[in-house]
Order: structure tokens, then C-alpha cells, then sequence
């Protein structure tokens, strides 16, 4: 096979993305699987069942009394597997972020520039339910 | 009925999804939001938020693999992005806001569906691949920024090198798709893959390579709009993931051996009844038609 020069910003995005893929898979799925298993979590598969039909917002109202504003439903209740396989998919959804923070430190100038406006947009999407909560939004 | 049936129903579903995936060219992200919608009991909220971390995984499943190769390209990506990221949070956030304010909000995003996927079956139709599209010319945003990549071909045993245009028109498109990505939970290849083939000149693997790495960037920064609202049930989402990711390597197999186009067209035609039952339904919730059952 024919050796090609990748661009060392695409490299470095690579390795970044796969290795946080793994990893988000595996603590996505083993504690997924086990909750639907064992079927006991911060919220039971019975109650799921009963109000998977509801919107989002009756959802949580019907099975735990609460608004869900932010992370804090599944961060401060991660002793249950459904919330435990929650953190493999943060881990996911932080993929992209931590690999195009990778790629900014080998990118140009002007790639550089860029990525830093990906990087603020990317964290701001993050923050920002935590400062509308605040808000009292 | 045990509470194991519907999501038993949705891993053997998703496996299905993902073994037609590859032998048909059609996208599973695409067919997994409308069918469920119109098959299963769950609410489109919790569909939309599935679909979304189901797009998301298939894409960083393989982006990686493809950017080493030199086929998926930040170089393109970044500029994109920079609007897609926005765009893409924003639908998330209007969809999820239209199922919550309202209380018929679930119908008209079931509506919205039927016609987005609607269009969807055009571009799928109507769409043509170009393996090595030739740029003359190339724009000034892409000159400024270097826009360039090599990837080795084994079919032709030679380096291509490849440069793209047009991106004042792209980026626009690519705002367009990336709010539908959000609103809907939907994957983006059916329209990342023909903008960045035909209009701005990338190579067909270079333009589903690169639509990757697009979406992992869009379906992450929208899924933390999901997972703050409490869209993302594991019950819900394990089954998808798992057995579109199983199906997917069964598919990917027997794309290999064979790929006939038929399967392409039963695809298409079963997105286009559900895009005819999602509207149904939501039509009949709203009370403008009978309900079915």
C-alpha cells in the first residue's frame, strides 16, 4: 500500500476520537445492559414502561415528581446503572470536543482561529442549560 | 404484556435497520427516528434523543479509521461546523420546546417528520454520485484556508489529490441540515454526502468520509441538549445502539457479496409509507383524520 501524508490535525483528532469512543461505548453499554437485566435503576423499568409515552417534561414529573433542568438527574445519582450508562454517553458526546481540542494544538494559524470558535461553541452548548437554569428559566 | 417485549421489539428492529443499512446505501439514522414514530409506543421526544446518540456512535465508530486514511478531513469540517454546531443545538432545543409547550407539540413534530423525510426520499432519488468531480476553480474561502487532502486509491494503485469550492454555498446548506439533524434526531448523510460531492467537489469517499466527521461534531453538541432535558432513556437508547452496531457488521458483510439495487427501492418505498403514516398520525392526534387503531 502506497504511504499517504495525513495532515497531524487529522491525526491527532483520530487517536483522540477512537480512544474516547471505546471507552464510552463500554461504560454506555455494560451498565446498560446490566440495568435492563436487573431492571432496577433511579428509575424502574416498570415505570419506564408505564410512561414512555409521555412528553419528556410529564415524563419526569410522573416518575420522579421533578423538572429536569441540567445534568444533575443522572450526575448525583450515578449508584444506579441507567444513570451510570448515562456517563458513557457523555463520554460520547464529549468525543468530538476533546479530539478538535487535540487537532488545535498541531493546527496552523488560521486552523487554530477556527477551531478555538468550534471549541467555544462546543462548550457553551454544554454550559448552557446550567446558566438558563440559574436564570430560572 | 412484560415490560422487556417493546424494547426486545426495538433490538431486533435496530438489527434489522442495521443489516439493510449497508446493502441498501440508505442511511439507519434516517429510517430509525420516522419508523419507530410510527410503529412503537414511545414519545417522539425519546425517539429523537435515541436516533441522535445512535448517529452519533455509528459516526465515531468510523470517523476515526477514515480521517487516518486521509479520506475524512478537518480541513474541510472546520468551517462548516463553525455554523452547523449552532444550528444543530438550536433545532434540539425548538423541537424539545415544541413537544413541551404544547400540548399537541408531539403531533406537529410527527408531521414535520413525515415531510421532512419526504424530502429526504427526493434528494435519495434524485441524487447522483461523481467518484473524481473535477474542480476548475478553486473559491477564495477554501484558497485562504489551504483546502486540500490526499488519500491512497487502491482500486486505480495511485495517490488521489483532491481540492474543493464552492463554499459560500455549502456552508448555508450545511445550517440548513444541521437544524434538521437536531430537530429530528436524524442522521445527516442523505444531505452532508450530495453538497459535499456535487457542489463542492470533494470525491464521493472523500464527501461520506468527511459527512462522518460532520456528524459527530452536529449530533454531539445537540445531544447535550437532550441529555439536560432528560430526552435520553437507556432503555430506549441500549437496544438501538447495540443492535444497529451488531447489524451493521452483518450488513456491512453482505454489502460485499451483494448489493442489489432492489433493496435500495424496497427501502426507499417503506420511508416513504412511514412518512405517509407519520403524517396520518400526527393529522389524526390533531383530529383532522380518524385514528387507525
Amino acid at each position: 500500500m502506497k504511504e499517504v501524508k495525513v495532515d497531524p490535525m487529522n491525526t491527532s483528532f483520530a487517536k483522540t476520537m477512537e480512544i474516547l469512543t471505546y471507552l464510552g461505548l463500554v461504560l454506555m453499554i455494560v451498565p446498560g445492559v446490566a440495568y435492563l437485566v436487573m431492571g432496577v435503576g433511579y428509575v424502574s423499568t416498570e415505570d419506564v414502561v408505564k410512561n414512555w409515552g409521555k412528553s419528556t417534561k410529564e415524563f419526569w414529573k410522573s416518575t420522579k415528581g421533578i423538572e429536569i433542568h441540567g445534568y444533575s438527574w443522572f450526575l448525583n445519582n450515578l449508584s444506579y446503572f441507567d444513570c451510570l450508562s448515562v456517563i458513557g454517553i457523555v463520554i460520547l458526546a464529549v468525543a468530538p470536543l476533546a479530539s478538535v481540542v487535540a487537532s488545535t494544538v498541531r493546527a496552523d494559524a488560521k486552523y487554530k482561529i477556527l477551531l478555538l470558535i468550534v471549541i467555544v461553541e462546543f462548550v457553551v452548548a454544554i454550559v448552557r442549560p446550567l446558566f438558563m437554569y440559574v436564570a430560572g428559566h | 404484556m412484560d415490560w422487556w417485549f417493546w424494547p426486545a421489539c426495538l433490538f431486533v428492529f435496530t438489527l434489522v435497520i442495521g443489516i439493510i443499512a449497508p446493502i441498501s446505501g440508505v442511511g439507519g439514522g434516517v429510517l430509525f427516528v420516522p419508523l419507530t414514530t410510527a410503529f412503537f409506543p414511545f414519545h417522539v421526544d425519546f425517539i429523537r434523543g435515541a436516533g441522535l446518540i445512535m448517529a452519533l456512535t455509528s459516526a465515531l465508530s468510523s470517523a476515526p479509521h477514515l480521517t487516518k486514511k486521509g479520506l475524512a478531513n478537518i480541513r474541510i469540517m472546520a468551517p462548516i461546523v463553525i455554523v452547523s454546531i449552532v444550528t444543530s443545538i438550536l433545532g434540539g432545543f425548538i423541537g424539545l420546546w415544541i413537544t413541551s409547550a404544547f400540548p399537541e407539540g408531539k403531533y406537529y413534530i410527527t408531521i414535520l417528520l413525515g415531510v421532512v423525510l419526504f424530502l429526504i426520499f427526493i434528494v435519495m432519488m434524485t441524487s447522483k454520485r461523481v467518484e473524481f468531480p473535477e474542480v476548475k476553480r478553486v473559491d477564495s474561502i477554501s484558497e485562504k484556508l489551504g483546502i486540500k487532502g490526499a488519500w491512497y486509491e487502491p482500486t486505480l494503485d495511485r495517490v488521489v489529490e483532491y481540492r474543493v469550492t464552492n463554499m459560500k454555498i455549502a456552508i448555508p446548506a450545511f445550517a440548513g441540515v444541521g437544524f434538521i439533524a437536531g430537530m429530528f434526531g436524524l442522521g445527516a448523510g442523505w444531505a452532508n454526502v450530495p453538497v459535499l460531492n456535487l457542489v463542492m467537489g470533494a470525491p464521493i469517499k472523500v464527501a461520506t468520509s468527511t459527512s462522518m466527521m460532520i456528524i459527530t461534531v452536529n449530533d454531539a453538541a445537540a445531544a447535550w441538549v437532550y441529555l439536560s432535558k432528560g430526552a435520553i432513556l437507556p432503555m430506549i437508547v441500549i437496544p438501538s445502539v447495540v443492535g444497529i452496531t451488531i447489524g451493521a457488521r452483518i450488513g456491512a458483510k453482505l454489502a460485499v457479496v451483494a448489493r442489489p439495487r432492489i433493496v435500495k427501492y424496497v427501502v426507499l418505498a417503506v420511508m416513504l409509507l412511514a412518512a405517509v403514516l407519520d403524517i396520518y398520525k400526527g393529522l389524526a392526534g390533531l383530529g383532522y383524520v380518524p385514528k387507525m387503531f
